[in-house]
């Protein structure tokens, strides 16, 4: 009698420890959507002006009109009139630089973690030296490097500037992450005759899944938002993208601030697009049992 | 085999080196494992030497002249923008960082509504980072602002001009900044917490282990390593973020938050003087060095515990 | 609009091609090059447009191609300046802020190409401060020389809101002609329109911040308007010890503090952005705000009610003592780096630009934006100086045929980057938070002959 009391009671404590953590879930739930909201809410009310009324006094649109976000989508402005072919070209530079910026980071981190290649080491070590001086001041040396290498005006030029950048990232993390996964797994594909690169192929990539989605949005976006190194290393309209003509709106002190909002806000949604459909794999690697394998 | 090179950067660990030799490949790498090793390492090492020696070298030589750093102390607002730039780093980085370590712990529930907040929760960083900060920098305006109109409508207060005082003005710098670039090492973290064995918080549960008792001893312990890698990076990248104060706050009020990438920008492109931007940077290699040789350590560290 | 004209460009590159390609074999070139060209986007897109309509003109008189980049005008700097410090130049470039911020110091360096036979062409024809600000210092050879072909200006205007100064009570016609009652006159709107229950509404649009290129227009202006347009002589020579200049300095750092101070002007100007007075001249939250060119009523052309009724384009006012004064007029270059491997072709190109039909026509087709730099220009073609269009009309008669005053940083590249590190507005702020006149003047003359001391000319 008195243990089923004192169940009820542990029971009821749960419930209500419950009922407390959902409450504070949803408060904190509210406060990171204000957070994340509130500046993203005055550019969608920027883009959602018409262009004479962008400033006033509201803090709601007052003229609210989607015909800012229809000229975007319709490349009905002179700065936008190639829009979809420049989303092209970036989503080229994005794609390139995610895949490549995995494949290689996968690789380097499984022999620099896994394999043990003797001196291995001294890659993950000088892949730092990337890092000594900072992104947007290897511009000049980069605008050198790939005249040098005949790599003017390639979209090409950009994505291994993207990769260079991301790859010694991706490396870290792959390590990092991939030293939790035991080594026995290795060893038992080995002892069951796997080579190196069915192990790489079978065991690791499947158990390095969520690290990959995180790392593959990193470099997705890294690439995405580029702006300097797009100007810098391409010049004909033919190989231009959606960073350089947004760049086009601050050419005057005077620029249609709303189209610049619309455009940002649909430049934005691909990337959140791409990293939903990969989303479910984050949830795909060790937790779901490949430890116990 | 990690041993050798650990012990070559003076962080021999011979206990634990020993240990993971008895978990590795059997002894080390023989015949065709080794080649495929080397052929693993292929594309990052062509990368290396094409994309990485070559620019690197020659930015540093382009920071070379003892003249450039004569002129970019000289200039009277170098000292300022130093200690800028390290309230930039020491609050921002580790602000936003320990942020998105909590954060990364909410976002792992299974809440079918908690998964779709991270979704929005990500757009900040998806969004291109020069119109954001420019609506920012509206959005600070005091006249019509959208914080000051808010702050009219919902309560009748007029606010302040807040870019007009140096330490409101940085503050929103910081501000903005965390707001930008959170939603990243929350994924990062959370791709952390996915590799954390379920199995080793079933056992803290059973010890009785709940809440924050249960971040102490499992989740942060693990978590730590990364965490410090993460930070140790954010720095390093934060140094070279130029846009965040350019667009928030163009530097102002007379120049007073401007932090050492801003500062090389400008003498770089608008004074027309490379040699001195690229000085303004790498005279911030006192503090990145030692925050590379501690990352070395640490990498260094992954390879032989465990 | 956009269709209209992405039509015209689409159809224009259709003809042009059926156009070269008929052309062609009757020119019959030895050799037909290819000019790599990098050229500043314009701020609408007529003036792309014409610029597009000249290369193609020159293509087809030449036989030879263009490889052209547009780039808006900051992007454009970084890149230049990339090519410049790596070595890897195009042929020929131009961008806005070069004169400003590329050219004197490259010109200083030795790095860009004696262009005195092209100038030579037209010299007759062009202004005598277009002239002088295409002469840039060689410290290599240690001369002075044109390594730059003027082809068009801008200077500073005073878009007004009309309808507001009407509001107030005033006229058009009551707004004084001289200097410090001319800028007083805007307090006095103010207050007659606070009285009348705009409370966001200030009189002054002065840019007080400290980035971007409208403070320092803004500032030296006001210091040639009180007489202190001796800071530097041609020969590039820093004056600040003239007693004429360091009065001149006081009494604009007193101007624009004190009426800062005084609440005429909106308190974010001090962090106002390049945009931010053209926006907030758009929104009525300043009756005037100094801007270079015209550009703030070409934003609204097609707001009839605003372009031609409401917004007026004021000149800079005449100075305390009822003289005009000089207007720096920013005069804008086309420049040939040295290495660019397709010199002739350069030159002739340029040479092509600045035949004064040919300019004529590009800067029409441009809608008229940037000031010809060949009075006769003005005088010749009507419209230049319609009586239709109240904001061009304003601009040239002020630009090309009042008196204008070469800008500094074409005299000495030290003035480049003292306009860089905004050491005007410094100053003003320093004033703003305390600091007397006078010692925000030491300071900043203190900092100005420091940047100066690196810069010794000897012509």
């Amino acid at each position: 009698m008195s243990a089923s009391l004192a169940a009820g009671g542990v029971r009821a404590r749960a419930r209500r420890r419950e009922t407390l953590s959902n409450a504070g879930r949803v408060v904190i739930g509210l406060i990171v959507l204000i957070w994340t909201l509130i500046p993203l809410y005055a550019m969608v009310q920027v883009a959602l002006e018409p262009k004479d009324n962008v400033f006033n006094n509201a803090i709601w649109p007052v003229n609210a009109t989607l015909a800012g976000f229809w000229t975007v989508l319709t490349q009905d402005y002179w700065y936008l009139s190639h829009f979809w072919h420049e989303m092209g070209n970036s989503l080229y530079i994005g794609v390139a630089t995610t895949v490549l910026t995995l494949a290689i980071g996968t690789l380097t981190s499984f022999v620099v973690g896994r394999m043990r290649l003797r001196h291995a080491w001294v890659i993950s070590n000088a892949a730092l030296l990337t890092y000594v001086i900072p992104m947007s001041f290897l511009a000049i040396p980069f605008y050198r490097v790939m005249q040098e290498y005949g790599l003017g005006d390639n979209l090409w030029a950009v994505v291994a500037v993207e990769v260079t950048f991301a790859t010694p990232y991706a490396i870290f993390i792959f390590t990092q992450y991939g030293s939790s996964i035991p080594l026995e797994l290795d060893e038992a594909a080995r002892i069951d005759g796997a080579s190196p690169l069915q192990i790489y192929w079978r065991v690791y990539l499947p158990l390095m899944a969520p690290s990959m989605v995180a790392v593959g949005t990193y470099a997705l976006l890294l690439a995405w938002n580029e702006y300097l190194y797009m100007f810098l290393l391409l010049s004909s309209d033919h190989n231009m993208t959606v960073p350089v003509a947004l760049g086009q709106f601050l050419n005057s002190d005077e620029a249609p601030w709303n189209l610049m909002m619309a455009t940002s806000v649909i430049y934005a949604l691909p990337p959140i697009v791409i990293y939903y459909m990969f989303r479910r794999y984050m949830s795909a690697g060790l937790t779901m049992g490949g430890v116990k394998g | 085999m990690a041993m050798d090179g650990a012990s070559a950067i003076g962080i021999g660990r011979p206990a634990a080196a020993r240990r993971t030799r008895r978990l590795g490949w059997n002894g080390g790498l023989q015949g065709s494992d080794r080649n495929w090793a080397l052929a693993f390492l292929v594309p990052y090492a062509a990368i290396f030497l094409a994309f990485v020696l070559l620019p690197v070298a020659y930015g540093l030589w382009l920071g070379h002249r003892p003249s450039s750093y004569a002129a970019l102390f000289s200039d009277p607002i170098y000292l300022r923008t130093l200690v800028n730039t390290a309230l930039f780093l020491g609050i921002g980085v580790n602000l936003h960082l320990f942020l998105a370590l909590l954060l990364s712990g909410y976002f792992m529930s299974r809440n079918w509504w908690v998964r779709s907040l991270l979704l929005v929760f990500i757009l900040p960083w998806a969004v291109p980072s020069i119109p954001t900060f420019i609506s920012i920098h509206w959005m600070l305006n005091g006249e019509w602002g959208f914080i000051n109109n808010a702050l009219y409508t919902l309560f009748g207060i007029d606010g302040p001009s807040w870019l007009n005082y140096r330490w409101p003005a940085l503050a929103s710098v910081i501000v903005s900044y965390i707001w930008k670039w959170t939603p990243f090492w929350t994924v990062i973290l959370i791709a952390g917490r996915m590799a954390i064995p379920q199995e080793l918080y079933e056992a803290a549960s059973v010890d009785g282990a709940t809440g924050i008792r249960r971040f102490t001893y499992v989740t942060f312990p693990l978590l730590a390593n990364l965490y410090l890698i993460c930070t140790l990076l954010s720095t390093i990248w934060t140094l070279g973020d130029f846009n965040t104060v350019y667009f928030v706050t163009g530097g102002g009020p007379s120049l007073s938050t401007h932090v050492l990438a801003t500062l090389g920008i400008r003498d770089a492109f608008i004074v027309d003087n490379p040699e001195v931007g690229m000085a303004a940077v790498l005279s911030a290699l006192p503090l990145l060095i030692p925050l590379v040789i501690i990352l070395m350590r640490k990498l260094a560290k992954t390879q032989v515990q465990l | 609009m956009g269709n209209m004209s992405r039509r015209g460009v689409i159809g224009g590159s259709l003809g042009l091609a059926a156009g070269a390609g008929l052309a062609r074999p009757h020119i019959a070139r030895a050799a037909s090059k290819t000019l790599t060209v990098w050229w500043n986007q314009g701020f609408y897109a007529a003036e792309d447009q014409a610029f597009h309509n000249l290369v193609a003109a020159w293509e087809k008189a030449s036989g030879n191609t263009v490889d052209l980049t547009l780039l808006p005008g900051q992007p454009l700097n970084e890149k230049i300046v990339s090519a410049f410090t790596s070595g890897h130049v195009p042929d020929l470039m131009y961008a806005d802020n070069a004169p400003a911020q590329i050219i004197p110091q490259t010109a200083w360096d030795g790095k860009l190409l004696d262009v005195t036979d092209v100038v030579e062409t037209q010299k007759s024809e062009l202004s005598e401060t277009a002239l002088q600000s295409a002469q840039f210092y060689n410290n290599v050879e240690k001369k002075r020389s044109f390594y730059g072909v003027p082809f068009k200006g801008a200077t500073l205007n005073i878009p007004t809101w009309k309808s507001l100064i009407e509001k107030a009570g005033y006229q058009m016609s009551d707004v004084p002609k001289t200097w410090d009652p001319f800028f007083a006159f805007f307090e006095d709107v103010q207050k007659k329109l606070r009285a009348k229950g705009m409370r966001h509404t200030y009189g002054l649009g002065y840019t007080l911040s400290t980035t971007g290129d409208d403070p320092n227009n803004l500032f030296v202006q006001f210091l040639v308007g009180h007489g202190g347009g001796g800071i530097v002589t041609p020969d590039g020579k820093l004056h600040v010890d003239d007693p004429k200049v360091r009065e001149a300095m006081v009494k604009t750092l007193t101007q624009l503090a004190s009426a800062f101070k005084g609440g005429y002007v909106p308190p974010d100007a001090l962090n106002w952005g390049d945009p931010d007075n053209n926006n907030a001249f758009h929104s009525q939250e300043v009756v005037m705000t100094p801007n270079d060119t015209i550009s703030i009523s070409s934003a609204v052309m097609n707001n009839k009610q605003w372009y031609y009724e409401d917004i007026v384009t004021s000149p800079i006012p005449l100075d305390n003592d009822g003289k005009p004064v000089s207007v720096l007029l920013g005069v804008l270059l086309a420049f040939i780096p040295k290495g660019s491997g397709n010199v002739d072709a350069a030159k002739d190109f340029i040479r092509y630009l600045i035949q004064p039909e040919h300019l004529d026509l590009y800067l029409k087709e441009a809608l008229g934006r940037w000031l010809p730099v060949m009075p006769n220009l003005v005088k010749n073609d009507p419209y230049w100086l319609d009586p239709q269009d109240p904001h061009r009309q304003a601009a040239v008669k002020q630009g090309v045929l009042g008196p204008t005053a070469t800008w500094y940083y074409v005299f000495n590249p030290a003035f480049a980057q003292v306009d860089a590190e905004h050491v005007w507005s410094v100053a003003t702020s320093d004033v703003i938070n305390g600091m007397t006149p006078d010692q925000a003047t030491t300071k900043a003359f203190e900092r100005i002959t420091a940047i100066f001391s690196k810069y010794q000319t000897t012509s």
